[in-house]
């Protein structure tokens, strides 16, 4: 799978916002196997950016392919076909089910294209420091415990991209080098691309490109 | 392990609105039964009255008469040739054909067999119109035996009065042994002939005699032969159409209503039924509606967790369908018990009611179960729809 920019700039940004900017209003293109690094300040448009790209929003001029097919055109239907199949995303905002137990949260993802076994969640759970949380209520988690669920949660479908929107915000260094090494192992055993932003450099993201927002 | 509506169940606030989910099954089975029961009650009556009908070929027969009241008393109360060609061109009426009475005076006997002879008259009408046309029933010049279309109701008037004049009641079949001597006379003259019942009608109340036997006579016993007829027979596809009956009143015709009492009955009736199968199909609609408010409450209450799921990459297609699906197994118990009862009034209605009448199947009606299962598709194929275009909305 490729994703291709065309000229994409968001409507509503203020003209010359997008001047500098190494994705803005440029024309570029994301190939399966390498790996992203988008690093942007606040309200450069980072979570709009990933939003554009997961075809979340359509609000923004030039145009989004995969594969050359403009995603503006798809309709919700076409759309879950790429979402199990090819793209996988973990939001800022992490959008669990909070009236759900962790497991629940996870199965839900992981029946929908099953990708790994049942017993592949409790192991990533366990790399994660999680374990214990598993039949816990989503909403009695701590906002970094949550993070890693959803982190959990996008690895369990086949994909070939992997959005992340400043995805460790809320975890320590430690936790954050776990989670990091866990998607890039996901990554490489299914030859797929992680697309990262943050608001600066992480190191521990071994990435082909840098891109400034 | 394969996606099903249990594995989504926990993300929908499906357990709540409880009543209401009830009240629209409990609607549903209610509607579903009084329409069901009525369809076979429909069929149950056609079965229980055609029999009794005056029908033949699809058509009802009427004999109407002008009605005879003070004012037109001693008037000529005839049908004339445009009242007949009036009653032809209504598009309620298929065909109408006079009933030709004799000019002349007949006397029937049977002679010594049975001491008897009165004063008849005879008629004739085209032969579409009698119900039993036997192919002895034509007569041409020189034919020894005049054959005769006798009115069931005419011999059963006989057998009532015969005993009290010490004279043999008799069967149908001797009666159509019996040889009858006619005396035809009239101003020019008078002749005799031999005549025979060929058949019993139980539509026409007469003397049938073969047109040109009559017109024959007409012509030569009288000098003069008014030919227009007192009684006219119609043919129509329903003697209930409004249309027939104010047109009938407005010419101020009257109508063998003993012919039409059951087609009557049977109208009545099948109004009522009708009318409760209405209300059957309003109560459908309004658990339906209920039942749609329900999901829409379900999707509503619940919007929140579907949208993330299609954020996540469930197909809205797959969601209405498995949403829709959950309730198929609750629709198709409903009609199979609703089947079922239909059947069991049925049974009620044959053991209690009309335990005589094997007319009556045992089963219940096909129609039904055809009717039953579009009930079910119809059910299942608007929550589908109504689903997946609250999925749409979110």
């Amino acid at each position: 799978m490729q994703i291709s920019l065309q000229q994409v700039v968001p409507v509503f940004f203020e003209t010359g916002k997008a001047d500098g900017s190494q994705l803005w209003n440029q024309t570029i293109s994301f190939n399966k196997g390498e790996n992203i690094h988008i690093i942007a300040p606040s309200g450069s448009g980072k979570t709009s950016f990933i939003h554009f790209l997961y075809g979340l929003r359509k609000d923004y001029f030039g145009k989004i392919l995969y594969d050359n097919n403009d995603i503006k055109t798809f309709d919700v239907e076409k759309f879950s076909i790429w979402r199990q199949q090819n793209i996988s995303i973990i939001f800022q905002d992490l959008r669990l089910f909070t009236q759900q137990t962790v497991w629940q949260n996870l199965e839900i993802k992981r029946l929908l294209s099953p990708y790994h076994k049942e017993s592949k969640i409790t192991a990533m759970a366990k790399r994660l420091g999680i374990e214990s949380k598993l039949e816990k209520l989503c909403n009695t988690c701590s906002y970094g415990e949550q993070q890693r669920i959803a982190i959990i949660r996008a690895l369990q479908q086949p994909f070939d991209f992997l959005l992340l929107d400043e995805p460790f915000s809320h975890l320590d260094e430690s936790n954050r080098q776990k989670a990091m090494q866990l998607m890039e192992d996901e990554a490489a055993e299914r030859n797929a691309s992680i697309i990262l932003t943050d608001l600066k450099k992480i190191d521990y993201f071994k990435s082909e490109r840098i891109l400034y927002l | 392990m394969e996606l099903s509506y249990k594995n989504i169940a926990p993300f929908l606030s499906a357990g709540q609105n409880k009543a209401s989910r009830w009240l629209s099954y409990i609607g549903l089975g209610v509607g579903v039964l009084l329409l069901l029961s009525s369809i076979q009650m429909y069929h149950n009556i056609n079965h229980l009255i055609r029999d009794k009908n005056t029908r033949k070929n699809g058509a009802d027969f009427i004999s109407i008469t002008k009605t005879i009241t003070n004012e037109n008393m001693g008037k000529d109360n005839r049908f004339t040739d445009t009242d007949i060609n009036d009653l032809k061109t209504q598009p309620f009426i298929d065909d109408a054909a006079p009933l030709k009475a004799n000019a002349f005076k007949v006397n029937a006997g049977a002679g010594d067999m049975i001491p008897f002879s009165t004063d008849i008259f005879v008629e004739a009408i085209n032969t579409n119109f009698i119900d039993t046309v036997p192919e002895s029933f034509h007569w041409i010049e020189g034919d020894p035996i005049v054959p005769v279309i006798f009115s069931t109701d005419f011999l059963e008037m006989y057998n009532v009065f015969a005993p009290s004049w010490d004279l043999p009641q008799l069967s149908e079949k001797t009666a159509t042994s019996l040889q009858i001597f006619l005396r035809c006379s009239g101003q020019k003259g008078e002749r005799q002939y031999k005549a025979r019942i060929v058949a019993f009608s139980d539509r026409i109340n007469s003397v049938l005699v073969p047109e040109s036997f009559l017109e024959k006579q007409n012509k030569e016993l009288e000098e003069e032969v008014n030919a227009k007829a007192s009684r006219v027979f119609i043919k129509t596809k329903d003697a209930n159409n409004p249309d027939l009956l104010n047109y009938l009143v407005q010419k101020n015709y009257h109508v063998n209503k003993d012919k039409t009492k059951f087609g009557r009955v049977k109208g009545v009736l099948q109004s009522i039924v009708s009318g409760l199968a209405g209300f059957g199909v309003l109560v459908i609609l309004l658990a339906l509606v209920l039942f749609s408010f329900y999901l829409q409450l379900l999707i509503a209450k619940s919007k929140d967790n579907l949208q993330l799921l299609l954020t996540l990459g469930y197909s809205p297609k797959w969601l209405s369908k498995t949403v829709a699906k959950k309730w198929i197994p609750v629709y198709i118990t409903i009609i199979i018990c609703t089947v079922l009862l239909t059947q069991l009034l049925h049974w009620g209605f044959q053991h209690f009611l009309m335990p005589a009448r094997e007319e009556l199947s045992f089963f219940i009606d096909w129609t039904v179960i055809v009717i039953a299962v579009l009930l079910l598709i119809l059910s299942v194929a608007i929550n589908y729809r109504l689903v997946k275009k609250s999925l749409h909305k979110l």
